[in-house]
C-alpha cells in the first residue's frame, strides 16, 4: 500500500466516522418523521366542560330513543360508535344496572338515565353515566364520570375519578373523593371530608352555609379597582408587614416578606407576599391576594379577586371569594376549606383540596 | 494573554454551569405556573396591540384569530398598528374592521421614526386600558391565549407577561429545524428555569403583555433601542416590576426560512441586547433599586449573552496565540483534566439543554438533528460577533442603525 492510498484510507475512515453521528440527523432531515410543528391547542382544552360536553356529543344519537323509552318506561340496549356498550333507562328502577348474576356491584355499561333515577349503594360504574332528570345516589357508589341535566345528590364516601357535570345542583355527602373536574351550571355543595381537585359552578358551598353565613359581599370589585388605577397603585415593602386590624389601605400591598393583615382590615387594592400572608378575620380584600408561599385566610373574610397561593391555602369558615356577580378562582396546590365558606367561580387544588368541619 | 484567555475560559465556564443549572431545574425542580389556574375571574378591559408593517400575508390570519378568542368581546379592543405600510396591510385591515364593528380600532401610521417600538410609542394615544397585550402580526393565538396572558396582572406586582413561542413552518428547511430546536431550548427550559427560580424571565415583545402603570413609570416605550423587549424588561426590573412566564401560554409563530434574514434576525438581537448592556448593565448589578440579588447576578448574565460569542472567538484566537508562543499556561496534568472535564461536560451544555426541552415537549425524533446545531452556533457566533464590532465601530464609522423587519413566507394559513 502506498503511502497516498493509507493517508486517503485515514481521511476517508476519519471522515466516516465524523459522520456516524449525522446519519440519525441526515435520515431525520429526510424522512421528516417529527417536522410538525408542536401541538399547540388553539381551542380551549382548559375548558372544565371540554369533557362533558364532548360525551354530550358523544351520545347525542341516543337521546330520541331514550325520550321512546321514557315513553313506553322500558329500557334497551346499544353500542355506541366507538364499541361501548350502553343501556337506556326509560324508568327510575335501577335494577337492570348490574347483569343477572353480577355479585361484584360492577356496572359496565355506559348508562343513560331518562327519568329521575335513585341509584342504590354500592355500586361501581366503570363507564360514564348520563341522566336526563335527577340522580339520588346511595353511599359508596364509584362513578367513573356523571353527567346530568338536572340536580345530582351523591352519598356519603362516593368517589368521582374523572368528571362530573350538572346542569343543576351538585351536591356530594360527607367523605367524597371528586377527583378531576367537577361543574354545575347552577351551585355545588361539598361536605365535611370530602376531597377535590378542580370545582366551578356559580356557587360552591363548603358544608350547609347557615343563613347568617349568606350574606350578600360588601367588597369592592377587582376589575373596576384594576381599570381606575387603585390596584395599580401600589406599595413595594421589603421586609415583613403588619397592617393593623381595621385599618384601611386604599393600594395595593406587595412585601417580600411575611404579610399579616389584621382583623376587620380593608385592603382597596390587591395584595401580595413572597412569604406567608395571613388575613385575620374579617378583613376585607377588594382586588386579589397572592402569595409565593401559603395564605391563611381567617374567618368571615371577603376577597373580590383571585387567591393565588404558591404552595398552600387555608380557608377558614364564612369567608366569601368572588361575589355571584363577579366570580373569581380560589387556587394553590393544596387547599383546606372550613365547612362555611363560599367561593363563586373556581377553586382548583392541582394536588387536593379538602372539606374540613367547622372549628 | 494567558490571564486574559483564563478569565474568558472563566466566564464561559459560567455560562455552562448556568446551562446546567437551568436544564436541571427544568428536570426536577419546583415548577411554577402560579397564574395559569385562573379560568374564572372578572377581567379587565384589555387592548391588544397587533405590530404590522407590510403584513399582508399574515395579518389577516392574527386578526382571524384574535376574533374567534374566548375573551369577553365587550372587554377587548384589538389596535392593529399599522406602521408605514406600503403594501395591502391597511386595505385587509381596514376591511376587518368593517366586518367586526366594534373590535377593532385600527393605527394607521403614515410617517414618524421607523421600528416598531416608535410606533408602539404612538399607538399609545389609543390605549387607556390597564392591561395591554403585544402580538407581532406573524403570530396566531389560540382561543384561551388572552386570558391565560391577562390573568397574572392579577399580581399587583408583575408588570411584563411573557408566552411561549412556538414555530409553526418547522419542516420547511434545516434552518427552519433548528430554529424550533433553539425555540424549545429558549423557551421550554431557560426560561421556564428563570421562571422557576424567581430570577429574570425575559420579556419577548410578542405573545406578551404589559401593565399601562408600569409602563408610564418607567418612562414608556423606549423609540431609541433596537430591542423594545430587552429594554422593557430591564426598566421594569429596575423600578421593582416582575416579568414572569408562562410556559403553557403558546402561540404560533414563523421562524425565518432563509440564512439572509436569519443572521439580519440576530444581529439586530445581539445589538439591541448589547445596548442594555451598556445602557443598564452597570447600574443593574450596582445601582439602587428594587431588583433581589440574584435578580440582579441573572439579569447580568441575561445582557451578556451576545456578548459572549465575540469571547468565544477571542478565546479562539488567544489560544492559539499561546499555543504558538509555546506557553504552557498549566501544568500538563491540570491542563489534560481540564480539557478532557470541559470536552466532557461543557461543550455540551447548549445541546444537553435543547435535548431535555424536546423530551420535555414529548417530541422524540426531532432531537436526532442535535449534531446540526454546530452549524446554527457557528453562523450565529460569527454573525453576533460581527455585529458586535459593527456596534464598536459605529461611533467612528457613522454608521446609523436601521430597523429591518423579518421578512414573512407565509404563502397558506
Amino acid at each position: 500500500m502506498t503511502a497516498t492510498l493509507a493517508c486517503a484510507a485515514l481521511f476517508a475512515l476519519t471522515g466516516a466516522l465524523f459522520l456516524v453521528p449525522l446519519i440519525p440527523a441526515i435520515v431525520e432531515l429526510r424522512l421528516k418523521r417529527d417536522a410538525k410543528a408542536l401541538n399547540v391547542i388553539q381551542q380551549y382544552a382548559g375548558d372544565i366542560r371540554h369533557f362533558s360536553q364532548g360525551f354530550r356529543s358523544y351520545t347525542a344519537d341516543l337521546l330520541e330513543p331514550l325520550r321512546e323509552c321514557v315513553s313506553s318506561g322500558g329500557t334497551a340496549t346499544g353500542t355506541l360508535p366507538h364499541g361501548d356498550q350502553c343501556l337506556l333507562l326509560g324508568s327510575p328502577d335501577a335494577a337492570e344496572l348490574l347483569q343477572p348474576g353480577s355479585t361484584d356491584n360492577t356496572c359496565d355499561f355506559v348508562v343513560l338515565a331518562g327519568a329521575n333515577i335513585t341509584l342504590p349503594g354500592g355500586i361501581t360504574f366503570t363507564k360514564e353515566l348520563f341522566a336526563s332528570r335527577q340522580i339520588t345516589a346511595g353511599e359508596r357508589c364509584t362513578y367513573r364520570a356523571i353527567l346530568c341535566d338536572s340536580d345530582v345528590r351523591l352519598g356519603r364516601a362516593s368517589h368521582v375519578s374523572r368528571w362530573a357535570h350538572a346542569a343543576g345542583k351538585f351536591q356530594a355527602g360527607e367523605n367524597c373523593d371528586l377527583f378531576g373536574r367537577i361543574s354545575s351550571e347552577r351551585e355545588i355543595e361539598l361536605l365535611p371530608g370530602c376531597v377535590f381537585q378542580r370545582l366551578n359552578a356559580p356557587r360552591i358551598a363548603f358544608g350547609a352555609v347557615n343563613e347568617t353565613q349568606e350574606r350578600e359581599p360588601s367588597i369592592a370589585i377587582s376589575s373596576e379597582a384594576l381599570n381606575k388605577g387603585i390596584a395599580a397603585t401600589r406599595q413595594l415593602v421589603d421586609n415583613d408587614l403588619e397592617i393593623a386590624p381595621g385599618a384601611v389601605i386604599a393600594a395595593s400591598i406587595v412585601t417580600r416578606g411575611n404579610l399579616t393583615i389584621g382583623a376587620g382590615a380593608r385592603i382597596l387594592g390587591s395584595a401580595k407576599s413572597h412569604k406567608q400572608m395571613t388575613l385575620g378575620q374579617g378583613a376585607l380584600v377588594a382586588g386579589s391576594l397572592i402569595s409565593v408561599s401559603t395564605i391563611h385566610i381567617g374567618a368571615n373574610c371577603e376577597v373580590a379577586g383571585p387567591v393565588i397561593a404558591e404552595h398552600g391555602l387555608e380557608i377558614e369558615s364564612g369567608t366569601h371569594c368572588g361575589t355571584t356577580q363577579k366570580p373569581t378562582t380560589v387556587s394553590a396546590p393544596t387547599i383546606q376549606i372550613e365547612e362555611g365558606a363560599v367561593v363563586y367561580g373556581t377553586i382548583w387544588a392541582r394536588q387536593e383540596g379538602q372539606v374540613l368541619p367547622c372549628k | 494573554m494567558v490571564y486574559c484567555l483564563f478569565a474568558i475560559v472563566g466566564i464561559i465556564s459560567l455560562y455552562t454551569a448556568r446551562h446546567y443549572w437551568f436544564t436541571l431545574n427544568r428536570l426536577f425542580g419546583f415548577q411554577r405556573h402560579p397564574y395559569i389556574d385562573t379560568d374564572t375571574a372578572d377581567w379587565p378591559q384589555v387592548t391588544v396591540l397587533v405590530a404590522a408593517h407590510n403584513e399582508e400575508k399574515v395579518v389577516s390570519h392574527i386578526l382571524a384569530a384574535l376574533m374567534s378568542v374566548n375573551y369577553p368581546r365587550e372587554k377587548m379592543l384589538v389596535v392593529p398598528v399599522n406602521d408605514r405600510s406600503t403594501d395591502r396591510t391597511r386595505e385587509i385591515i381596514d376591511q376587518f374592521c368593517l366586518e367586526h364593528p366594534g373590535r377593532i380600532r385600527p393605527f394607521h401610521r403614515t410617517a414618524g421614526k421607523g421600528g416598531k417600538a416608535a410606533a408602539l410609542k404612538d399607538a399609545m394615544e389609543l390605549v387607556d386600558t390597564e392591561v395591554i397585550l403585544i402580538f407581532d402580526a406573524d403570530y396566531i393565538p389560540g382561543a384561551g391565549l388572552i386570558k391565560q396572558l391577562v390573568a397574572p396582572f392579577f399580581d399587583p406586582e408583575v408588570g411584563g407577561v411573557m408566552g411561549r413561542v412556538v414555530p409553526l413552518n418547522v419542516g420547511t428547511n434545516l434552518l427552519t429545524r433548528l430554529l424550533d430546536l433553539e425555540r424549545s431550548g429558549g423557551y421550554q427550559v431557560d426560561q421556564q428555569a428563570r421562571m422557576n427560580l424567581q430570577l429574570v424571565p425575559q420579556h419577548g415583545g410578542t405573545v406578551a403583555g404589559v401593565r399601562l402603570s408600569a409602563l408610564r413609570e418607567i418612562g414608556g416605550w423606549n423609540d431609541n433601542s433596537l430591542t423594545e423587549d430587552t429594554d422593557l424588561t430591564y426598566r421594569l426590573l429596575l423600578y421593582g416590576w416582575k416579568t414572569v412566564y408562562q410556559n403553557r401560554s403558546e402561540c404560533y409563530e414563523e421562524v425565518p426560512e432563509t440564512w439572509q434574514v436569519r443572521i439580519k434576525q440576530i444581529m439586530r438581537w445581539a445589538k439591541g441586547h448589547n445596548q442594555a448592556l451598556a445602557t443598564y448593565g452597570f447600574r443593574l448589578l450596582f445601582g439602587k433599586h428594587r431588583a433581589t440579588l440574584r435578580e440582579r447576578i441573572d439579569g447580568f448574565f441575561l445582557l451578556g449573552v451576545y456578548i459572549m460569542a465575540p469571547l468565544t472567538l477571542l478565546g479562539w484566537l488567544l489560544a492559539l496565540a499561546v499555543f504558538y508562543e509555546g506557553i504552557a499556561p498549566l501544568h500538563g496534568v491540570i491542563a489534560l483534566l481540564s480539557i478532557t472535564a470541559y470536552s466532557a461536560v461543557g461543550n455540551f451544555a447548549a445541546f444537553f439543554e435543547i435535548a431535555a426541552a424536546v423530551r420535555l415537549d414529548y417530541t422524540r425524533q426531532r432531537v436526532c438533528l442535535l449534531p446540526f446545531l454546530i452549524l446554527g452556533f457557528g453562523v450565529s457566533i460569527f454573525s453576533v460577533s460581527r455585529a458586535f464590532i459593527s456596534q464598536l465601530m459605529a461611533p467612528l464609522t457613522g454608521a446609523q442603525f436601521h430597523w429591518d423587519k423579518t421578512e414573512r413566507f407565509r404563502t397558506t394559513p
